[in-house]
């Protein structure tokens, strides 16, 4: 893991865990996939696995599950050690593959079925399932004929099979149009409310941003950070920014800002000015703007985004 | 380690629904049908032919299309739903993979069976009645030899269907595996030819000097094996009107055996890799 950020591991129980990795490890021939990966889940949440593609997230998850047997190291399902013997774990668990596919020649409700009878659960919810994903009008076609979004939503009714309480879904938005990328989201918020402890991974950081308590930052196999995005913030020092209209700065920064304690950085752009500051300064930098004369027509404070967080921490892992 | 037989049973049912609602179930039993009908019209002359006669000239016929048909069904069953990520689902189900591949095994090897029993049991029936004649006791066996056969290739597609990552692959793989036991019998004649044996030991109808390990080509390939089990079943030693002398541990018991173990070896390999398998 190197000089990867576990910030906040102190106040884990081990009760709490229903997701963990223990130096996972994944070796494709000369490809290191996956490299000693320590992540651990907690129940309830919404763990956000991001990285770029090829950063080893579906290999993880594929391990998880159990698709891919590990090179070294293992994965636990409620503290069990994932094996194929163990099939009772697994039906714990709704799943989503990154690419998702069925039998072409069933229809959505034979399909549903079909994993009905896989996961031992009642066939009688499968109308429900389809209509909740909005598939009940096209319940009798072949899903062959499917395009690949309708095919999506129809593994996340699959996930939702039997009622797990744990969800990993790859990429459960990739391939969605907008309308659709909005009701998988509040699907995901939904079944965290009932109680489900949701593992999803994404590349798309607002997406993150906006559904996960904790986040895990994978790259290059690695686990490069797993907190909160706001304390991985902090620790990467990424302030809330003070974001301001004032007509008339013309690419001038005026130096006085900087003499202000507390202040980080002043950037302009034209009319703009962004102020890295303290929240508790932020006041006496509106302040002493207007008492310089300057009039402020337009102001809102920049929280730090997972994206900034992101961008860094992969920085900082190329320069070492 | 015990096995459960309700996933087992699903997928098996699904296998089965899957192919009879791709016709293929229908397609097969109509080929099996004409193709026995058109045998016994050959070796009766214009009119229904006896059974021994019909499935003589039917088995040779039959030991190649039904190789074809259980390579068709099996070939991408493994890695053909690992490509596209149908199978990522069934896998991530609480199920065991030796389960999975079972159902699988045991429902494609009821689509051979069930149109094998169909299309010969049919054409069976009227050739008895029509003809008045019945002999029914190798018919049987040459229909169970059938059904042998199909499961022996298809053991064989399902093997490298476990082993091999794409469909493309495996099905490049079910070409081979068909043609090495059209090609062996070649293979053995030419090392006959080769060691200062001519064919016409067998044109003559004098086997008795063509050395035992010639015969051995019948457990080589699984297609002459199954054919001269189906003519020894019938009683039928006769060879393009020559009597056969055949070494003695070659036999119907001898034959069955073979393609038992052509049968159950690959499927045993098949469920290692499987289990091993990365999808």
């Amino acid at each position: 893991m190197g000089q990867g950020i576990c910030v906040g591991e102190h106040d884990m129980q081990e009760s709490n865990v229903v997701i963990e990795t223990r130096d996972l490890t994944k070796r494709f021939k000369d490809v290191l996939a996956v490299d000693a990966l320590n992540m651990k889940v907690r129940k309830g949440e919404i763990y956000g696995f991001l990285g770029p593609n090829g950063a080893g997230k579906s290999t993880t998850i594929k391990m998880i599950i159990g698709l891919l047997r590990p090179t070294a190291g293992q994965a636990f399902i409620n503290g069990s050690p994932v094996s194929d013997g163990r099939v009772e774990l697994r039906k714990d668990i709704g799943f989503l593959p990154e690419r998702i596919s069925f039998y072409d020649n069933l229809t959505p409700v034979q399909t549903l079925n079909f994993f009905c009878e896989l996961r031992r659960a009642d066939q009688s919810i499968v109308p429900s399932l389809l209509k909740e994903v909005g598939l009940d009008d096209v319940a009798h076609r072949k899903v062959g004929t499917f395009s690949k979004g309708m095919t999506q939503l129809l593994g996340v009714a699959q996930a939702m099979i039997g009622k797990p309480s744990i969800y990993i879904l790859d990429e459960p938005t990739g391939g969605l149009d907008a309308r659709w990328v909005k009701v998988v989201r509040d699907k995901i918020r939904a079944l965290n409310e009932q109680g489900a402890t949701i593992i999803f991974s994404s590349h798309i950081l607002s997406e993150v941003q906006m559904l996960c308590h904790r986040v895990a930052i994978i790259d290059k196999g690695r686990l490069v950070a797993e907190d909160t995005i706001e304390n991985i913030s902090s620790h990467l020092n990424i302030r809330p920014r003070l974001w301001m209209h004032i007509p008339g700065l013309n690419d001038k920064a005026p130096l006085w800002l900087n003499e202000i304690e507390g202040v980080e950085a002043v950037a302009v752009k034209g009319d703009t000015m962004t102020v890295t500051c303290d929240g508790a300064v932020r006041l006496a930098v509106m302040t002493t703007i207007r008492e310089k004369g300057l009039k402020i027509q337009d102001f809102r404070t920049v929280e730090p985004s997972l994206e900034e967080a992101f961008v860094k921490l992969l920085s900082v892992e190329e320069g070492s | 380690m015990l096995l459960n037989p309700r996933p087992i049973y699903t997928i098996a049912k699904k296998e089965f629904a899957d192919n009879a609602r791709n016709k293929w179930i229908l397609a097969l039993v109509s080929i099996f049908l004409v193709l026995v009908i058109a045998a016994s019209f050959m070796a009766g002359g214009g009119k229904l032919g006896e059974m021994g006669l019909t499935v003589t000239t039917l088995s040779s016929i039959s030991a190649m299309l039904i190789p074809i048909i259980a390579i068709m069904l099996g070939y991408a069953t493994i890695s053909g739903e690992a490509e596209s990520g149908a199978l990522s689902v069934v896998l991530a189900s609480p199920v065991r993979r030796v389960e999975v591949l079972l159902g699988k095994y045991l429902g494609l090897a009821s689509v051979i069976c069930f149109s094998v029993l169909m299309g010969f049991g049919t054409s069976g029936i009227i050739i008895a009645v029509m003809t008045g004649e019945a002999q029914w006791g190798g018919y049987l066996a040459f229909m169970l030899l059938s059904m042998l056969l199909g499961l022996l290739y298809l053991s064989l597609s399902i093997c490298f269907s476990s082993v091999l990552k794409r469909r493309v692959t495996s099905l490049a793989a079910g070409v081979v595996i068909f043609f090495w036991g059209m090609i062996i019998g070649m293979i053995v004649i030419g090392l006959y030819m080769a060691t200062g044996g001519s064919l016409n030991e067998f044109i003559m109808g004098d086997t008795s000097s063509i050395p035992e390990w010639v015969w051995f080509e019948m457990f080589l390939s699984p297609q002459d094996g199954s054919s001269a089990a189906a003519m020894l079943a019938f009683g039928e030693t006769e060879f393009m009107g020559y009597d056969l002398d055949l070494p003695p541990w070659l036999n119907l018991g001898t034959l069955v055996l073979v393609q038992l173990l052509w049968t159950i070896v690959p499927l045993t390999l098949a469920f290692i890799w499987f289990q091993k398998r990365d999808v």
